[in-house]
């Protein structure tokens, strides 16, 4: 079913390789002499391997050998920079007539000058007086991933990013000093390129063209952003042309996937299964009716076990062990002149671990920006791309995983004549399911997108210190989906043998996001005062449209398109939403020793009431440079110490369109045989649905010590959310069970420390950063007191948020172990339906009996982790370079709820493999952890039995480089090999301990989801 | 198109001055539907909020046998001991087994006042609305018989219930109200009633039946003082019904055709049209066919039931010989696709062909004329003993199934000949349980089904392969005539009292 753009790329490859040698030989085509010298550190005079040369504003570049030494064809006058990581970048001008030359190059003096982009705007980092994070592109390596959202895991305190799936594409889940809010969403803002894009990256970003990324985290480097300023914000830039330099990047990273044999949930065999099955009908017999069975009363199927011959792992059969990755980009970089440019080209395709599956896309990206003359600059980028999904459902347990677990193993994946066996199970209670290698095979699932994101400005000058800068962005993004179930297959359902009438989805869908920003800045240094103020207006709005149509019954499976349909629906509709703000800011300083920075926002969004439209965000911040004051000793070990402290307001409108309003919706009767339209309520009205704020205070420490070689920054922050955006319960009476409110507050503490370290040992270069998270939440108020809210179900796991407990903590059945005797039964509460070798809960209300509702379900998981760790560790020896990513989050529990089918006695799974040491009587208990075949009750109601310690650390990441000494073809080259994922230290049982399907503050739950493959990938970059 | 531009122009020029916005800007509705403020106000959107009302009978009929029919001695269910699902939940009412925590009475409950939400909002509304006065005349007996009819089931299932009749402005109004007494709620169900009787008419043009009737006003009011034992008032309503043109169909079976919709002996039916898929159809069948039939009892392929209402052993024994109605309302079982006769017996009223899997076409009767007659019957019974008028009454609907009349029946005699008769005329058609609650003290009712439930533990009507029933399976307690309020409501608003024994 699958259609691949791969190979028409394959005949483009060619071209492409010719070019890049061509462009190779250019660089010599013009007369120069050679040049040649040696690199030392002013340090210790000891000589630099690996250091890149450039001569500035041309393709010529070399790289140091093990001694330091270089050679290169220039001509007297041109500039050679010398570059090196730890170092600061060094210049020399040729003069005419010398051709050896020694360049010593200083220690860089750290980060501290660096500018870091900031909300509408950027400062200077010794500047900066809130809680910002800057991701280091260089501690990533040489990831092999499709989304963006993957290069911020493990690099930034009070980030958690979690990979939840191993669907290709996939966006990772990302959250900023906690979850802040019980009803409206807790995802950052993403703002890329100074467009605040929404709460999702999407799939279309390039990683390739990242350049840099800043997390904002306090409120006064959000409250900027007020509207959504509330879960953070990531500000993502994309690369431009650098000053001088004109350049042509190539890379190429190749790999193949697989999930490892310890990320593989093992279930019975066939044999197996047989016996469980066998055994259940015996258990029954004999406990029910207190004899021994006949054989005859056993199903011939289950009767002699042992001679079971087919046994069929499900989960293997849908496994693709070689998935290939491959990734291709090239970069072209013209920074020459008052014109700079930057395009990019890039394909992607990842191959998915389940077979039949998988991503890819194209992304081509141009930014340009020049000066028209000293007081007017212009700039313009526009990204477009074209990606395409095959995918499944993959996701819970009646979706492709799922059913590949608890199948029946006794059936093949084929009937003799090769065709498929197109119905599993379904005698004797096992559930009948559709083979999941065949809907894999002959269903089409499809997505496509078409994103075109843009933005544009222009910049005056006047009055020496002011500026004005325009700016349009917008994001234009056309989906097309398609679903197609043919005949052939079984019904979705449990026991719907095929064939079935054939059904078709298809979607269509356009988004249209434009916003227009009007900043006016004012900077001005005057002796050791230094001021900059901002003015601005912002304004943006998105509307949504769609078409979508559902056929059902076709003629044949061949014509898969509505219109060959026997019964067609069709549906369409709209949404929109719109921001408008006011803000300023005003950054001052004195001496670099003082700073202060105060912001306010004023905005207002289409989503609330019309009573509470408008909402406003103030901000303030100090900080202190501490080791600028001439009482500091001057020595040697701090470079720089800052306090700083921040407390701001910040909001939320991440909820429903229209849910302030009350709206009609369609309730049809029959009338006279014929449709007679008809119109009810669908909600409840709230004209006083206003913002939800966070205050959040934040007190900051930068240290850096050794020259830079070590920097800490270590942060508190106290953030309540206030009027939260909350479903609250109401007497039905009123027609509804629930209205959208502003009610309750929660709040989240925490600590983050990052620690930065560098240092040279000869010619071994490293840098590692750790940093750690804690975070802690808890609910202070929702309506009233003692008031709690539970989300989830019975039969599944409920999830409660209780006032003066963490948020969203895990609820169930406590279990205390299994009956294994009447007596024991007898002894114990009243437990309806209990016999010996089922499990046994506790009473928790003491009322005698174990009642089979809420009330005696407790606490039983906390879904939060005591701490999250990302570590680092990289460096380079010679031209040989290394980058290890950990990351890790510790004491937190996760509900294996896919356990409550996969550890299901009902006979109607097939169950985990564990499951032959179930409990078969008094004298042979088992493992403790299963039950008898008896049990059908007591089993899949949220309890304890399925909550594990969730505690591990993921080695992210291994990248190996290798820097290829300069040679005539290739001036710049580096091959690495990059193994994603490679290994995961954890006792939990599933098979990602970060799964979380359910999102929102349905947290903590593990329903089986698209496996987690490992990646190993080879790959080059090919500078010219 | 050209409005589009415009707005983009205008975002894109906002700010330039700044502070020239437009608050119109940030005035957002959604383009897909009506906003609830502007409604109620044609004449045409009075009929929509009308048939909005109707149009939530149709889902609230697809459960109504779970409260009903299922609670009684007529259906069970055929024992699943693999999927429990969302069994549990609803075993609790066949078994007698329910709490305030029992998801499906909550459905009940929740769905019954989210109806009453728009009947009282559309009465609200009607007087200010610009329609005729013959249309709001109409709309509001419609709109009271429907209040009458929901809060009938209402105070039988709970009791004391709260009586809502405004639409609440606000959350916090909301907990103000209190349960009232079940007098006062018959009193308000009688009056809205009275009212319907005036302003329905006795028939509709073609183009619009399925609305309520004068005839099914009267009959739900004769059902009501049934209810209450004022028989003469009973009778009074019950009688406005006969010179109204309604007949028994000759055969049985074309009552429950839907090719036959809408019959003279149609009082008041629940409207579903299947073979499209406009979301309008009924699927009785697919909740009443046995689990395992895969395709033999619902003719796609594969196609299974869903195994519940399933017609008890003691319902099917209870037919006399040579009853015509009872393989019309139910089967004992079904050849399987290899031809094995297989014991489950199954509900066949709702059984019709039809062309789309899942999308039937079946209406669901609520009144119809033979319940009527036995109504009336039963009251002519209870006010003056066994006379004449009443033996014809009932002997009329024993003529059809092709079944002796009876006679020479003591007064009690006869009480149990109308249950029995009504318990097999209107077989599975949600009347057996009010019919027992009606007919017998609540020590009667206790004593009663705790013999069905005896029965049935000792010979269930099908196979529960193995399991044994749980405890307290089938032992009905005095209590439990009532329903529980359910505890959301008490949680949130614990001012409402519980009722006894919860």
């Amino acid at each position: 079913m699958k259609k691949n753009y791969h190979s028409i790329l394959f005949g483009i490859r060619l071209p492409l390789v010719l070019l890049m040698l061509f462009l190779g030989f250019t660089g010599q085509a013009q007369e120069l002499s050679q040049v040649s010298g040696k690199v030392l550190s002013a340090e210790d005079a000891e000589p630099l391997p690996g250091v890149s040369i450039l001569v500035q504003g041309t393709t010529r570049g070399t790289v140091t050998n093990m001694d330091g030494d270089f050679t290169i064809q220039a001509a007297a006058g041109e500039v050679l920079s010398a570059s090196f990581i730890g170092f600061e970048t060094t210049q020399i001008t040729l003069s005419s007539g010398q051709t050896v030359y020694e360049i010593t190059m200083e220690p860089a003096l750290g980060d501290l000058g660096e500018v870091v982009v900031m909300g509408y705007g950027s400062q200077r980092r010794a500047d900066i007086t809130s809680a910002v994070s800057v991701i280091n592109m260089e501690n990533i390596g040489d990831v092999p991933t499709t989304n963006v959202s993957r290069l911020l895991q493990g690099q930034a305190a009070g980030v958690q990013v979690r990979q939840i799936t191993g669907r290709p594409g996939q966006e990772m889940e990302v959250t900023i000093r906690g979850i802040g809010s019980l009803g409206a969403g807790s995802q950052p803002l993403y703002v890329v390129d100074g467009f605040p894009i929404g709460t999702s990256l999407g799939q279309n970003l390039n990683p390739a063209d990242i350049e840099s990324m800043t997390v904002l985290k306090d409120a006064a480097s959000t409250a900027i952003y007020g509207a959504r300023g509330s879960n953070g914000v990531i500000l993502i830039t994309t690369k431009s042309a650098k000053e001088g330099v004109v350049g042509l990047d190539f890379v190429v990273n190749h790999g193949v996937q697989n999930v490892p044999d310890g990320r593989r949930t093992k279930m019975m065999n066939g044999p197996e299964f047989a016996q469980f099955k066998h055994d259940s009908f015996v258990d029954r017999i004999r406990y029910f009716e207190q004899r021994e069975p006949d054989l005859e009363e056993i199903p011939m199927e289950f009767r002699f076990p042992e001679q079971t011959s087919i046994s069929t792992d499900w989960f293997q059969e849908i496994m693709n062990q070689n998935a290939r990755f491959q990734n291709y980009n090239a970069t072209l970089t013209a920074g020459k002149g008052d014109v700079r440019s930057l395009v990019s080209v890039g394909y992607i395709n990842q191959e998915g671990a389940v077979i039949e599956t998988g991503f890819e896309r194209f992304n081509v990206r141009a930014n340009v920006d020049g000066k028209i003359n000293d007081f007017i600059s212009m700039g313009w980028n526009i990204a477009a791309s074209h990606s395409r999904e095959d995918y499944a459902s993959t996701e819970g347990r009646d979706a492709l995983i799922g059913r590949a677990l608890w199948a029946d193993p006794r059936y093949p994946v084929y009937n003799e004549d090769g065709s498929f066996n197109d119905y599993i199970g379904g005698t004797n209670g096992v559930f009948g399911t559709a083979n999941v290698v065949q809907e894999l095979h002959e269903m089409e699932r499809t997505l496509t997108e078409n994103n075109i994101l843009t933005n544009g400005f222009i910049e005056i000058s006047f009055l020496k210190d002011f500026k004005f800068r325009s700016s349009v962005n917008a994001i234009l993004e056309n989906t097309a989906q398609k679903e197609f179930r043919p005949s052939t297959l079984a019904g979705t359902g449990f026991n719907q043998a095929p064939p079935r009438e054939a059904r078709l989805f298809q979607r269509s869908f356009e988004s249209l996001n434009i916003a227009a920003d009007q900043l006016l800045s004012y900077n001005k240094i005057f002796n050791e005062h230094k001021l900059e103020a901002l003015l601005g207006f912002s304004a943006q709005e998105e509307t949504n449209k769609f078409l979508s149509g559902n056929g059902n019954d076709f003629p044949n499976d061949v014509v898969r398109y509505l219109n060959a349909a026997i019964q067609q629906t069709s549906g369409s509709g709209e949404y929109d939403w719109s921001l408008m703000a006011y803000f300023a800011r005003l950054n001052y300083s004195i001496s670099d020793k003082y700073l202060f920075s105060a912001s306010m926002r004023r905005e207002g969004s289409s989503r609330f009431g019309a009573n509470n439209k408008w909402g406003n965000f103030p901000a303030a911040s100090v900080g202190w440079r501490v080791s600028e004051e001439s009482f500091m000793p001057q020595t040697n070990w701090i470079t720089d110490l800052k306090l700083r402290g921040s407390f701001g307001i910040t909001g939320n409108n991440a909820i429903g369109n229209y849910s302030s309003l009350s709206n009609m919706r369609i309730s049809n009767y029959v009338l006279g045989s014929t449709i007679a339209n008809g119109q009810i309520l669908s909600n409840f009205a709230n004209a006083n649905l206003g913002w939800e704020q966070s205050q959040q205070l934040d007190i900051g420490l930068d240290l850096a010590m050794f020259e830079n070689r070590l920097i800490l920054t270590a942060e508190y922050y106290n953030r309540l959310t206030n009027d939260m955006l909350l479903s609250v319960e109401m007497p039905v009476i009123s027609g509804f069970t629930q209205s959208l409110d502003n009610v309750g507050q929660v709040q989240n503490r925490g600590l983050e420390l990052a620690l930065d370290y560098q240092t040279r040992i000869n010619q071994l270069n490293l840098r590692s950063n750790i940093n750690l998270t804690i975070n802690r939440n808890k609910v202070l108020e929702i309506r009233g007191e003692n008031d709690e809210i539970w989300s989830g179900g019975f039969y599944s796991v409920y999830n409660v948020s209780k006032v003066g407990r963490p948020l969203a903590m895990l609820h169930g059945f406590k279990m205390e172990g299994i009956f294994d005797t009447e007596e024991e039964i007898d002894a114990w509460p009243t437990q309806d339906g209990a016999i010996p070798g089922t499990y046994k809960y506790f009473d928790a209300n003491g009322d005698g009996e174990i009642s089979y509702d809420q009330q005696d379900m407790i606490e039983i998981g906390n879904p939060h982790p005591d701490f999250i760790v990302g570590y680092t560790l990289g460096g380079d020896f010679r031209n040989f370079d290394f980058n290890l990513m950990f990351t890790g989050a510790f004491n937190y529990d996760v509900m294996r709820n896919i356990e409550a089918t996969t550890m299901n006695m009902d006979g109607v799974f097939n169950i985990l493999q564990s499951g032959v040491n179930r409990w078969r009587s008094a004298e042979n208990p088992g493992d403790g952890r299963g039950a008898t075949t008896n049990t059908w009750k007591w089993q899949r109601e949220s309890n304890s039995r399925y909550i594990y310690d969730a505690s591990h650390v993921w080695l992210r990441n291994i990248t190996l480089g290798y820097t290829i000494p300069q040679n005539t073809i290739v001036p710049n080259a580096r091959v690495f090999f990059s193994a994603e994922n490679p290994f995961l230290f954890s006792s939990f049982p599933g098979t990602n301990p970060e799964a979380n399907r359910r999102g929102g503050i349905n947290i903590g739950v593990d329903d089986e989801a698209y496996p987690m493959p490992r990646t190993f990938t080879l790959g080059a970059t090919v500078r010219f | 198109m050209k409005n589009t531009i415009k707005k983009y122009a205008a975002i894109l020029s906002m700010g330039l001055v700044f502070g020239s916005c437009d608050e119109a800007f940030l005035n957002k509705t959604d383009p897909t539907v009506l906003v609830a403020e502007n409604f109620y106000q044609s004449e045409t959107q009075v009929i929509q909020a009308v048939n909005g009302v109707y149009g939530q009978l149709r889902p609230l009929h697809l459960n109504q046998w779970q409260y009903t029919e299922f609670m009684s001695d007529n259906t069970t269910l055929h024992f699943n001991p693999g999927n429990r699902g969302s069994g549990p939940s609803l075993e609790a009412l066949e078994f007698w087994q329910y709490n305030p925590a029992t998801p499906n009475i909550t459905n009940l409950y929740n769905s019954t006042y989210g109806v009453m939400v728009n009947v009282n909002t559309t009465l609200s509304k009607l007087p200010e609305a610009n329609a005729t006065e013959s249309i709001k005349s109409r709309s509001e007996g419609e709109l009271k018989f429907i209040r009458a009819y929901l809060y009938f089931h209402l105070v039988q299932h709970f009791g004391d219930i709260i009586l809502i009749t405004e639409p609440v402005a606000s959350p916090a109004e909301a907990f103000t109200y209190d349960r009232q007494s079940v007098e006062a709620a018959y009193q308000l169900i009688i009056e809205d009633l009275s009212f319907a009787i005036a302003a329905l008419p006795v028939s509709h043009d073609a183009d619009q039946v399925g609305r309520a009737t004068k005839g099914a006003a009267l009959s739900l009011l004769g059902k009501v003082h049934l209810t209450k034992k004022e028989y003469p008032q009973a009778i009074a309503a019950l009688n406005q019904v006969l010179p109204l043109g309604y007949d028994l169909l000759p055969d049985y079976a074309d009552v429950f055709d839907p090719q036959n919709k809408n019959h003279q002996e149609s009082v008041f039916e629940i409207q579903y049209q299947g073979d499209n898929q406009y979301g309008v159809n009924s699927n009785f069948i697919y909740t009443f066919a046995p689990r395992e039939s895969n395709g033999a009892v619902i003719d796609f392929p594969g196609q299974e039931g869903g195994g519940w209402n399933t017609p008890t052993l003691d319902i099917i024994n209870s037919y006399e010989e040579g009853d015509l109605r009872k393989e019309v309302s139910l089967n004992e079982g079904y050849t399987n696709l290899a031809g094995v006769f297989v014991p489950v017996p199954y509900i066949n009223k709702y059984n019709h062909p039809h062309q789309i899997r899942g999308i039937t076409n079946d209406n669901w009767p609520v009144i119809r004329y033979s319940d009527v007659l036995l109504m009336l019957a039963e009251a002519l019974n209870e006010a003056n003993g066994p006379s004449g008028e009443a033996y014809g009454y009932l002997n009329e609907v024993r003529e059809r199934a092709d079944l002796d009349p009876l006679e020479g029946l003591s007064k009690d005699a006869f009480r149990e000949a109308v249950l029995h008769e009504r318990r097999i005329e209107l077989a599975f058609e949600n009347h057996r349980w009010f019919d027992l609650k009606r007919t017998k003290t609540t020590t009667e009712l206790v004593n009663f089904l705790n013999d069905y439930g005896l029965r049935e533990r000792a010979n269930p009507t099908t196979s529960r392969e193995g399991i044994p029933f749980s405890g307290n399976d089938f032992i009905f307690e005095a209590h439990e005539v009532l329903f529980p309020i359910p505890q959301d409501q008490i949680r949130i608003n614990p001012s409402l009292q519980q009722n006894e024994g919860y």
